[in-house]
């Protein structure tokens, strides 16, 4: 299979492709004379296909096809959803740029050239299989299970996941989600309240909302956004602690600049303003709280002037933001953020987050934290077999777990160091599954490098990534438009309406082409070839949903005669569960050896020179996962840069001057971007999205277009309580035409 | 009745679903967009920090500048008022503005592809579609926002509206005082007029004061220079109906309909 086609040319000889093809040229192609019709007809008299359900980001939406000559025309939402309704945001409506893009994998690759610089070999799903599966028997008998490591990503990869840790039995899986994303959260929030806290704050029905850092509109899932707007169209007041003026400060009420790493001092000052002011909530700290006066003692030396200093912002400010919570209580929502994994002292800020909601009261009362009762269904997998405590990275020699924080999995780093010292022993059997660990993970050269060490590499995905060109065995997967697996269930978006709650089921929308296929063959294909065929758990993806629905009394030929959507009566979702608590301080974490109260730590502060890296989204990319998408490429093709104007002007660089990068550690960028100056960032940090950049030019559309915010993140921070990264701890110098642009020193 | 949208900017979050499902619902050029989504800033608004949208689309003006500027042959078109099934004719170039619903619409078949009235709208809001071309132009046809006329025809929102997630667009008839882009209007929601015009667009904004500020002293748009686009126009209307003549009564032939499309695939190949 020859890959140098230009897209142009594939477009020209792929007539399944056609949908990307403007119908007038079809047609002329084929018969040499015919003319288009001059007026394309629209969708909305195309057929309706109901049962989608989105996974251009995890958010996962409901979704209606509407298709011609079935082919995908267009994706809508689901008018049934009580979550997004007939709402979908730009990256679910190009879902159809995904499904067609013919750069998509379509058959089994065999690297028959280098890991990292591939040259491709379609081969047999026989002749693939067979390959994945005696490459990762033979690491397991040589170096055990723990010799095979599982970086997974989406909804496909739970089961292969499950597989490789359930009935192998290795514990290095590291889920980005957790060690790179929203990790730190979970168990900071589990650690305070006993709850992973999701983004479960009532804002429809707030009276005040406080995003640190969260840049909602820039980073949108749709329900979420709807319960934003309607916060605030509901006279909501917003704060926004952000170093730069998002999308979110936008909109707020009150904006802190703040300096990056210091929002944990930010939100001691306003605790202990709370608690030496007796504003907190009393009644609810004495029903639910434990360690309150531990709390009170421990954080007493935080002034708001001593807030003020380390934060880079006006006491005064911070004096209002803590009146202003104080007098919305209980009906505050105090946004847990997603990700979270900043600076390496952020378990401290999720536990200070979670203990700023329980001084305000704000767990299960209208505008606080309300996390909603779900419907349940079932949860079938590969069975849970006994496998020995050993062999954990996460615990070493005395017992002692090194990061006892840690979410499910093995934190990234320490599979990363194993793998490469070969201690305490071998890593040399990788899958990726769904994940792009390239573009993810901090340290990318320290990732090149781990892959290179293994015995053998696959990855499963729809679309060429950074991370597959590191493949020995490539395996095209189906998209979420063309299989069954994932079962969405919640409630309706706004608390204020009927409590209802829905389960819905991921059904295709089209058919599958080429050779593409789903989770459940390819993982038990593999299972088989391992010796693992008698713990296979379901046959097909479509058994495993329909015994899942089950559990639910629901299948999925009644899901369909519900148009997509089963919804049922709901609960109230104020009500309190009855051994909630609200842990102010928690021994467990003093005995692990770490503050037992929420507690400040500093983070490094750019060298002279040098401006730190900040990153985050824009709205029309889910990372580097739709760089290829042609659509979402043209609506923000590249990654601008955000440069303070006033240093910009110092630095004689101005709008539009295209710009790279050199870090700390003298790592240069490979590609470009453009300067967007303005007064809205700090001088002290440079903003970019993340998930630019890709070098994997089997993307014809995403290739090197901007810059890898990933590829500056030479410098490694591990949050200790943990194991999760700290993504904001490097720093860069801009660079033009290839030299340094210094900035003065009068700046 | 005259149909317009409101963009409420307080509830917009600059998303771009708007731009996405239009292009998927009118198979939209990848180049080219019937409506658009530019962010502001951050920058200054007097002493305050503001950073807001543009989400633009055709302004389906009560004066529109693009209509008088076609140069294909008018001829009788009747219309239906989709709500009454009242008619009337009326003698309309290749693009008018409709007298029911006052949507601004084109006829593809009849429109010369010269390009006038995309030069001459102030708001960049027409483009010519290479992917539509006949006999009259090689080079394609002007094509823009409808306000999805076919599907509010057949009793939908448009396709943005639809799928606008919190709610920041809304269409509806400006000219019934009680319908909710009236209500914006009252509330103070405007348009964007260019300097020194009174187009009156029908697409209409509602912010914060600081965002509109924002707003217009970033997109208010000049008008075009009318010298410069009627002589274009006016070559053009000389020379398409002249290759239409030449190639219906069959002086290229198959033959010649097949070079030129080889022509064209290789222009754009550049």
């Amino acid at each position: 299979m020859a890959f140098n086609l230009t897209r142009r040319k594939f477009l020209q000889s792929a007539s399944l492709a056609a949908v990307a093809l403007p119908l007038s040229e079809v047609i002329a192609s084929e018969s040499g004379i015919q003319r288009s019709p001059l007026e394309t007809p629209g969708s909305f008299q195309d057929k309706t296909v109901v049962g989608g359900i989105c996974e251009m980001c995890f958010w996962r939406c409901q979704l209606t096809g509407k298709t011609r000559n079935d082919r995908l025309v267009k994706i809508e939402g689901n008018p049934k959803s009580i979550d997004n309704g007939t709402a979908i945001c730009a990256r679910g409506n190009a879902g159809i740029q995904l499904l067609y893009d013919p750069d998509r994998l379509k058959y089994p690759l065999k690297n028959v050239g280098e890991r990292g610089n591939p040259k491709w070999k379609r081969i047999s799903w026989d002749e693939a299989l067979k390959e994945c599966g005696t490459k990762l028997k033979e690491v397991e008998e040589k170096y055990g299970p723990q010799g095979i490591s599982v970086f997974p990503h989406g909804s496909t990869a739970k089961y292969p996941m499950h597989f490789f840790e359930r009935a192998v039995g290795t514990h290095n899986v590291s889920e980005a989600s957790f060690f790179q994303c929203r990790g730190i959260r979970d168990t900071a929030y589990v650690a305070t309240t006993g709850m992973p806290p999701g983004e479960f704050v009532d804002m429809p029905n707030s009276k005040a909302i406080l995003l640190i850092g969260s840049h909602l509109g820039e980073n949108v899932h749709v329900s979420h956004i709807k319960r934003y707007i309607k916060g605030l169209q509901n006279g909501a007041k917003l704060i926004v602690v952000d170093p730069r003026y998002s999308a979110s400060a936008a909109k707020s009420d009150i904006w802190v600049k703040i300096k990056p790493g210091t929002d944990t001092a930010f939100l001691l000052a306003i605790m202990n303003y709370l608690i030496t002011e007796k504003k907190y909530d009393q009644d609810f700290v004495e029903e639910y709280g434990y360690g309150f006066d531990e709390l009170a003692a421990g954080i007493k030396e935080w002034s708001f002037e001593k807030a003020a200093k380390e934060c880079d912002v006006p006491a005064a400010q911070i004096k209002e933001v803590a009146d202003l919570l104080a007098e919305s209580a209980p009906g505050v929502s105090i946004h847990p953020g997603r990700h979270v994994s900043w600076y390496g002292n952020d378990f401290q800020r999720q536990r200070s987050l979670a203990c700023l909601t329980g001084l305000l009261g704000a767990y299960f009362v209208k505008g606080g934290w309300v996390p909603g009762k779900n419907p349940k269904v079932g949860g079938v997998s590969w069975a849970k077999k006994e496998h020995e405590g050993e062999h954990n990275l996460n615990v070493d020699e005395d017992d002692e777990y090194l990061h006892p924080f840690s979410p499910p999995g093995t934190p990234t780093e320490l599979i990363r160091d194993a793998a490469l010292t070969g201690k305490p022993y071998p890593i040399k059997g990788c899958v990726i599954w769904g994940q792009n660990p390239i573009q993810t993970i901090p340290g990318q050269e320290k990732m090149k490098d781990v892959l290179r060490q293994m015995d053998f590499v696959m990855c499963v995905d729809v679309m060429p990534t950074d991370a597959t060109m590191w493949a020995d065995i490539l395996l095209p997967e189906v998209s979420y438009l063309e299989r069954y697996d994932y079962i969405k269930t919640g409630t309706q978006w706004n608390f204020a309406d009927k409590q209802q709650q829905y389960i819905s089921a991921r059904m295709p929308l089209v058919k599958p082409m080429f050779e593409r296929k789903d989770q459940v063959y390819i993982t038990n294909e593999i299972a088989r070839l391992m010796g693992y065929e008698k713990d296979i758990p379901v046959q097909t993806v479509e058994e495993m949903v329909e015994k899942n629905l089950e559990v639910a009394g629901l299948t999925l030929e009644q899901l369909r005669k519900e148009d997509g959507i089963h919804i049922r009566e709901g609960k109230n979702p104020y009500q309190m569960p009855e051994d909630f608590e609200v842990m102010f301080y928690n021994e467990d974490i003093e005995d692990a050896g770490f503050p037992g109260i929420p507690t400040y730590v500093t983070v490094e502060q750019p060298p002279k020179g040098f401006l730190r890296l900040l990153y985050g989204r824009v709205p029309v990319h889910t990372f580097n996962r739709s760089q290829n998408n042609i659509w979402l490429n043209k609506a923000m093709p590249d990654n601008p840069v955000w440069l303070n104007d006033a240093l910009a002007a110092k630095m004689g660089l101005k709008d539009g001057d295209v710009v790279g990068f050199v870090n700390q550690d003298g790592f240069k960028s490979r590609t470009t971007t453009t300067v967007k100056t303005t007064p809205g960032i700090r001088t002290d940090g440079v903003y970019m999205a993340h998930g630019y950049g890709s070098s994997n030019p089997l993307m014809s559309v995403g290739v090197d277009a901007g810059v890898d915010d990933t590829s500056l993140m030479t410098k490694i921070t591990v949050d200790p309580e943990t194991g999760a990264h700290g993504m904001r701890n490097n720093f860069v110098k801009i660079t033009k035409d290839g030299k340094v642009i210094e900035i003065p020193a009068s700046a | 009745m005259q149909y317009g949208m409101i963009i409420d900017l307080e509830r917009c979050v600059g998303c771009h679903a708007c731009t996405i499902a239009c292009k998927a619902e009118w198979e939209v050029p990848v180049d080219f967009g019937r409506n658009w989504v530019y962010r502001m800033g951050p920058s200054l608004v007097g002493t305050e920090m503001a950073s807001t949208y543009y989400p633009g689309l055709c302004n389906h003006c009560e004066d529109p500048v693009c209509v008088p500027e076609c140069p294909a042959d008018a001829e009788e078109m009747t219309f239906t008022d989709a709500k009454t099934g009242k008619t009337a004719t009326v003698e309309v170039a290749a693009t008018w503005k409709d007298p029911f619903d006052g949507t601004v619409q084109i006829d593809k078949a009849r429109c010369l592809g010269c390009g006038a009235c995309a030069d001459v709208c102030p708001y960049n809001a027409r483009y010519i579609n290479p992917d539509l071309v006949d006999d009259v132009s090689d080079e394609g046809k002007a094509d823009k926002c409808t306000y999805c006329k076919p599907r509010v025809d057949a009793g939908l929102e448009p396709a943005c509206v639809q799928t606008c997630i919190t709610d920041a667009r809304i269409f509806g008839d400006l000219s019934d005082p009680d319908s909710a882009v009236s209500r914006y209007v009252k509330n103070g929601a405007v348009g964007i007029e260019p300097n020194g015009g009174e187009l009156g667009p029908n697409s209409r904004y509602y912010g914060k004061k600081k965002d509109m500020a924002l707003l217009m002293e970033t997109q208010t748009p000049e008008l075009a220079n009318l010298s410069h686009v009627r002589r274009r126009a006016m070559l053009a209307s000389l020379v398409k109906p002249a290759m239409k003549k030449a190639k219906n009564i069959g002086l290229l032939g198959v033959v010649g309909a097949v070079i030129a499309k080889g022509v064209m695939d290789s222009n754009k190949e550049e």
